[in-house]
């Protein structure tokens, strides 16, 4: 018995077998977790190398290019940088997408190994640094406060981190703007020489004494005691009696030659929260871990925390990622529901029945919720591609059940019983129904196959849809026809609920009639229907010039961030000064603005977010959160624009200066673009010129903003030249004169204070007031091996120089990028401005310029979907040539593809959309729905043919009697992507341009394809008549002739 | 007894069953799936492409005075649905084991 006999036989076995799929899959919906984009594996693994005291030269030659050399044979490779600067050298390896991270982390960790002896004896050790996208926090959490503030890194490490950092999934919680308690030891070094005393001297002795020592254990009589010496401080006050030496039989106290501080840390990061001085704490996730759950969890928990806290602490929210995630989530779902309500009503509308309309759709939740247990069963997420694949599909999981519907009608109507009509109706259009899927699965399987990014993305849209289309199917081989059989009854047309539907009826007639009176004017005027079609067709290509392309179009999740730069060398104080304005001009200018923080000043070395990041005395970075892109008129790259010429009108004093939409700079997803020139050659000079014209030229573009040059200036400093003769007349090594002057100026830290649990650092270092001056250096007394006093004059000399800046290479070679963000025009027209100018540069022998960033992306992304779209073509053809058992058939019916290309370009002209891989997919998915209508057709006309019409006549009545299911289908999905093309909501600005691209490709070609395709089956079928005519005269002849 | 043969839209299957036994003939002998077009103006069924319906056929062999009968019902059913296509042929049995 067949699928659909059984189906309609066992109507209770039928129906709860799609019961049990809707529960499976209504409890994996229940279980999914809520994310942004599906996941996506980390690509990047950085191996950073320390060499102490080499310069950025000496470590570009002796670590670095090894390294590099090495490394460069690891599989799967895409790119090599390196920055070289003074001390460290970063390597990051970029791998394609797809592979495993972690067979890639253990292929480097062989590679090093083998070239670890070649790198120099000081270096240390390589570290592998897996990069990915979970070190982006996921919440930014500002802390005010007043009286507390002194105590406030332990109140918040205490209070607030160590708790947030047990919630599970949430990886590290630092602290910043909070500085740290550091008991500092201020020495005057003139009664240190005159004690005759150094900083190491009274380190050390600071070390022995603070002491706990266990002294073993004895025994006194019966019973054993430990033995213990308690020498470590309980206050820090205690330091200041301590004795740190004996002169002339007097004991010298550390308060003789020093003082003694509690206080907090020198040089910190300080974070303003809306103008007023505060902490940051940053919530980075666990790999793998969910941000929104993570997120729910730390909100939940934070009122019960700050219950704990002083009552002058306030705790905040700067950034929850999570917040934008679930926006956008909601308003897919609404896109999704509004989808759903259009479909139905067009089906209605057709049909005027509603049990009909019932029955057809009742295949979009089953299906739709079916495709949650696949989401369920791989472990992936309820995302933006996900729920994109169920808005897309709504449309086209009716189709099936349409035609097996529309069928089963028939025999009713012609009399058949409905369990009959429901059994013989399916098995007639069952191939047909597996067919079309079929080329639909041509297209949409595919796109699993994808790599690269694109292919992350696109992979999970690729299954939803086939797995959507295969049990849309099924249901409607089954359901459909058990639910017919069932529900359907012979339409007594002239009842009296079906008299308010007899207008539409006779209105849908008219459009046949219609219809068919243009089909016979078309198909009498062949010649100039082609002429016209082809006409369009050419014209819409001279539309492409003017469609720009880019990579992702930007997204409005209301946040941005600003990074700022001071010249080299500025005080923090300047920097202070600055913001300072700067925030309160921005929080009155832009009523949009709902938080505003910045961090100024450099990280320590234990805030693993910041020091992650760029970070110095004279770097800024801002977090502007907004409002919710419904809430407010101007959109956030009119206020990121604004905000740019603010900075340059108002603030000439920063020298770089970046603000970046969604906080994040040209990463693909959600950001401005970036387009990256990248300037190789191995002449710093001569690169640097060019750079510098290259950013002047880029400046000059209209539609780029924040050009930016990657490598920095050279950097002032003092540098201590040691005389090495003299150093080893007094038998210093050079290592020990560096090691003095280090302990005077950045403080040696003798040992660690601890009270309740936690330890502080006692610092040893000149008095602030003693290390202003040049004089200060040289002044510095360093003790030989004999205890006799040499000052750093003596041995040497302070100088000013300029230290070359950090070497940045990339495929091993040395480069400087000059990136621009492109802002208000499409990329493609930015790329080809800059390509046009740039020949006026003068370029240098050896200097080289190259195009990278965020157009190297869509270059490769493009590409890649062009290759997915000429594959795809190719199966559609193989699916349709074995439907029809011809080669002509699908021939004509994919010339329906040109207008289906024309219509997405002119759409996306007439809307001033870009032609963007959301975009590009839209197109790719028009292949396999365009064809679909042209099979419709085709399908019936040679069936018209088959019963014995002429050509002209089997070609007007299969084009009207077939009118109605293709307008219906098509209808169907362009009512089901309007919400996604129309939407506002957050994050529409991805599947936006997705949206329209469907819409104006069906909708154009849909017309043309009726008028066009049936033109040209008339001239092809009226040739192979005259083929057969012809070989059958001569076969007359020649019998005639014998 | 007679021969009585029936080829009918297949859809008409589950009701001639019915009237058989109505009209208590309990014999009949069924060709599920074959194909024919009627000598007038019937409708193919060829379950072709073109032509997607299929006919069935069926032989039943009745006493006499059940022909009538049996006929008059058939006839009855064909009419309430013209499209689908019903005929009935009868001849005479003249032997049987």
């Amino acid at each position: 018995m067949s699928l659909y006999g059984s189906a309609v036989k066992r109507p209770i076995m039928t129906t709860l077998c799609f019961v049990t799929v809707i529960i499976l899959g209504l409890f994996s919906l229940v279980k999914l977790p809520i994310d942004l984009y599906p996941d996506i594996d980390t690509n990047s693994i950085m191996v950073i190398t320390m060499y102490p005291g080499a310069s950025a030269k000496d470590i570009e030659q002796n670590v670095t290019k090894p390294l590099e050399n090495s490394l460069n044979s690891v599989e799967h490779l895409k790119h090599i940088n390196s920055t070289s600067r003074e001390n460290t050298s970063v390597i990051t390896l970029e791998f394609e997408y797809g592979y495993d991270i972690d067979v890639l982390t253990n292929d480097v960790r062989d590679k090093l190994d083998m070239v670890k002896s070649v790198l120099p004896d000081d270096a240390e050790n390589p570290i592998i640094f897996k990069f990915s996208t979970d070190m982006i926090p996921i919440c930014l959490l500002s802390v005010e406060a007043n009286e507390s503030m002194s105590g406030l890194y332990k109140i918040l490490d205490d209070a607030v981190a160590n708790p947030l950092a047990r919630v599970d999934g949430v990886g590290s919680v630092s602290i910043s703007g909070a500085p740290k308690r550091e008991i500092h030891v201020y020495v005057d070094p003139a009664k240190l020489e005159a004690y005759n005393l150094s900083v190491e001297a009274i380190s050390s002795v600071i070390a022995a004494e603070n002491r706990n020592v266990p002294g073993g254990s004895f025994d006194i009589g019966s019973n054993t005691y430990a033995l213990r010496v308690q020498g470590e401080f309980d206050d820090s006050s205690q330091l200041a009696s301590l004795p740190v030496a004996s002169v002339d039989g007097r004991t010298i106290f550390l308060r003789d030659v020093a003082r003694v501080e509690d206080s907090l840390e020198e040089r910190t990061q300080q974070t303003y929260i809306n103008g007023n001085q505060g902490a940051m704490i940053i919530i980075q996730k666990q790999s793998g871990a969910n941000s929104v759950e993570i997120s729910n969890k730390v909100m939940k928990m934070l009122p019960t925390l700050e219950k704990n806290l002083p009552s002058d602490v306030k705790i905040g929210v700067i950034v929850d990622t999570s917040d934008n995630i679930r926006n956008t989530i909601a308003s897919l779902v609404e896109t999704v529901l509004y989808a759903l309500l259009f479909v139905m009503i067009v089906v209605f509308f057709f049909l005027g029945r509603w049990r009909a309309t019932l029955i057809i759709v009742i295949t979009i939740p089953v299906s739709l919720i079916a495709s949650f247990i696949y989401l369920f069963a791989t472990g992936n997420s309820l995302n933006i591609v996900s729920l994109s694949a169920l808005s897309i599909s709504i449309g086209m999981v009716v189709d099936d059940a349409i035609v097996v519907l529309e069928n089963v009608t028939t025999h009713i109507e012609r009399g058949a019983d409905p369990k009959q009509a429901a059994v013989h109706g399916t098995n007639e259009v069952a191939i047909s129904v597996i067919a079309s899927t079929l080329t639909l699965i041509a297209v949409f399987f595919p796109l699993t196959l994808v790599t690269g990014m694109t292919g992350v993305l696109f992979r999970q849209l690729g299954w939803m849809v086939t797995i959507m289309m295969i049990i849309s199917t099924t249901c409607a081989l089954t359901l459909t026809p058990m639910l017919c059989s069932q529900w359907l009854r012979l339409r007594n047309k002239n009842s009296k609920g079906m008299l308010w539907y007899r207008p539409i009826e006779k209105a849908l007639d008219k459009f046949d009639d219609g219809y068919a009176w243009l089909l016979q004017k078309v198909v009498t005027n062949k010649t100039v229907t082609i002429i016209i079609c082809l006409g369009i067709f050419v014209g819409s290509c001279f539309l492409m010039k003017h469609v720009g392309t880019e990579f992702f179009p930007t997204q409005d999740d209301g946040r941005l961030g600003v990074n700022l730069e001071l010249p080299i060398g500025s005080r923090v104080e300047e920097a202070e000064a600055s913001m300072a304005r700067l925030d309160t001009m921005w929080r009155r200018k832009y009523p949009e603005i709902k938080v505003q923080s910045y961090t100024v000043g450099p990280a320590s070395s234990d805030n693993t977010y910041a020091s992650l990041s760029d970070n110095g005395a004279h770097i800024i970075s801002m977090n502007i959160t907004l409002t919710d892109p419904g809430e407010r008129d101007r959109k956030i790259t009119e206020i990121a624009d604004l905000m740019r010429k603010d900075l340059e009108n108002d603030f000439p004093e920063f020298k770089k200066a970046q603000v970046m939409v969604g906080g994040r700079q040209g990463g693909g997803m959600g950001g401005q673009s970036t387009v990256d020139f990248e300037v190789y050659g191995y002449d710093f000079d001569s690169t640097d010129k060019v750079a510098r014209d290259l950013a002047e030229v880029l400046k000059g573009i209209n539609g780029t903003a924040d050009v930016i040059i990657s490598r920095s200036d050279y950097q002032p400093e003092y540098q201590v030249d040691f005389d090495r003769e003299k150093l080893a007349m007094h038998g210093i090594s050079l290592q020990t004169a560096a090691f003095y002057l280090r302990n005077r100026i950045n403080g040696s830290t003798a040992s660690q204070f601890r009270e309740d649990g936690e330890e502080y650092d006692i610092k040893v270092m000149y008095s602030p007031d003693k290390r202003t001056q040049i004089s200060d250096i040289e002044n510095i007394t360093i003790y030989t091996n004999r205890g006799q006093g040499v000052k750093l004059k003596e041995l040497g000399t302070v100088v000013e120089r300029y230290t070359p800046p950090t070497i940045e290479r990339k495929d091993r070679e040395r480069l400087v990028t000059v990136s621009a963000v492109v802002d208000g025009v499409p990329m493609s027209q930015v790329v080809a401005d800059a390509e046009a100018q740039m020949n006026s540069i003068d370029m240098p022998p050896g200097v080289t310029i190259q195009i990278a960033g965020s157009f190297e992306d869509q270059q490769d992304s493009f590409s890649d979907l062009l290759m997915l779209g000429l594959l795809i073509i190719i199966l559609v053809y193989i699916v349709m040539a074995a439907q029809f058992e011809s080669l002509t058939y699908p021939g004509i019916i994919m010339t329906s593809l040109l207008f289906a290309f024309s219509g997405v370009f002119l759409i996306l002209y007439l809307t001033g959309h870009t032609l963007n891989i959301m975009s590009m997919i839209g197109a790719i998915m028009l292949i396999g729905i365009v064809v679909k209508n042209g099979i419709v057709l085709i399908d019936y006309i040679t069936l018209n043919r088959e019963r014995g019409m002429g050509i002209r006549t089997a070609v007007v009545d299969g084009g009207r009697s077939r009118l109605r299911p293709v307008v219906m289908t098509t209808l169907t999905t362009i009512l089901g992507m309007v919400p996604m093309a129309v939407g506002s909501g957050q994050g529409s600005e991805m599947w936006r341009p997705m949206g329209v691209a469907v819409i104006g490709g069906l909708t154009f070609s849909t017309i043309l394809t009726l008028l066009f395709v049936p033109t040209l089956y008339c001239v092809f079928a009226g040739r192979g008549v005259k083929n057969t005519r012809k070989k059958l005269r001569k076969k007359l002849l020649a019998s005639k002739k014998a | 007894m007679q021969a009585i043969f029936i080829s009918y839209d297949q859809a008409h299957h589950q009701n001639i069953i019915e009237i058989l036994d109505k009209c208590s003939c309990r014999g009949f002998t069924a060709f599920g799936n074959v194909q024919g077009r009627g000598s007038v103006k019937g409708e193919p069924h060829y379950g072709s492409h073109a032509w997607p319906s299929l006919a069935q056929a069926m032989f039943t062999f009745v006493e006499d005075d059940r022909v009538e009968k049996l006929l008059n019902a058939l006839k009855e059913l064909d009419e309430s649905k013209p499209k689908l296509g019903l005929r009935a042929f009868v001849w005479p049995i003249t032997h049987t084991i």
